[in-house]
């Protein structure tokens, strides 16, 4: 049962992301939107953390929102768009708010 | 997998932050998207401070995205079951014309399309969905 994890908070101000990361399984995936994104500016601890996650664990990150804040969505994520959000929450079998 | 990519899914939607909140931006931009791909939403259910984006009260800006009317419109277009929790709704002061006489108070601010309903409607649209999708936070 692969479970995309929406993130939406900062990784700088709670502990959301590690935790999400501490129990995420082999075939989830996690969508950064609206804050969450800072996760993936460039050179950050975090970032590098996401680097490292394994291939099969899918990382995304809501298009206007990278673009809102100038983050890049680098090599490791999938900048997506609204349209490609649904399609991401057909492909895994539950979708998980960290709220 | 129970799921293949290009097959209609129907989805339920909750909301859990006011309508000036980015998230309850994201929730109508995912809802559009979702009828726009053809899939099917079968219920939107308002919950805690998501209970305001219902309320037909709700001023904005000229220039800032109106989402209390953009669900509204939603609703209206695709004939969408949208429920809002009544006891989020009744103690943020979001009471329909019915509550409003029950409880003696000067105004009702809840209108069709909109319902007021128990937490029940939520677990039941989690139940006739293939995906319940939630938004709040930030």
């Amino acid at each position: 049962m692969a479970t995309l994890h929406v993130l939406s908070h900062s990784p700088f101000t709670d502990s959301r992301l590690s935790s999400c990361l501490r129990i995420i399984g082999p075939d989830d995936g996690v969508l950064l939107c609206g804050d969450a994104v800072y996760a993936l500016q460039q050179d950050s601890a975090l970032q590098q953390t996401l680097e490292r996650m394994p291939d099969s664990i899918g990382m995304y990150a809501l298009q206007e929102d990278l673009q809102a804040r100038n983050i890049d969505a680098g090599k490791r994520a999938n900048a997506i768009d609204y349209p490609e959000f649904v399609e991401l929450s057909c492909r895994f079998a539950k979708v998980n708010s960290w709220l | 997998m129970d799921c293949l990519t290009g097959q209609t899914m129907k989805f339920a939607i909750a909301l859990f932050s006011p309508p000036h909140s980015p998230s309850s931006r994201r929730a109508l931009r995912f809802a559009q998207a979702a009828l726009s791909s053809g899939h099917e939403i079968v219920r939107l259910f308002f919950y805690q401070d998501g209970v305001h984006s219902a309320s037909s009260s709700v001023v904005s800006n000229q220039d800032e995205l109106d989402v209390a009317a953009q669900w509204r419109e939603l609703l209206t277009t695709h004939q969408l079951d949208g429920v809002v929790c009544i006891a989020a709704a009744l103690r943020r002061g979001v009471l329909n014309a019915e509550e409003a006489e029950r409880y003696a108070r000067n105004a009702a601010s809840l209108e069709a399309p909109w319902e007021l309903s128990g937490l029940g409607q939520l677990h039941e649209a989690s139940q006739m969905a293939d995906r319940l999708v939630c938004f709040g936070g930030n």
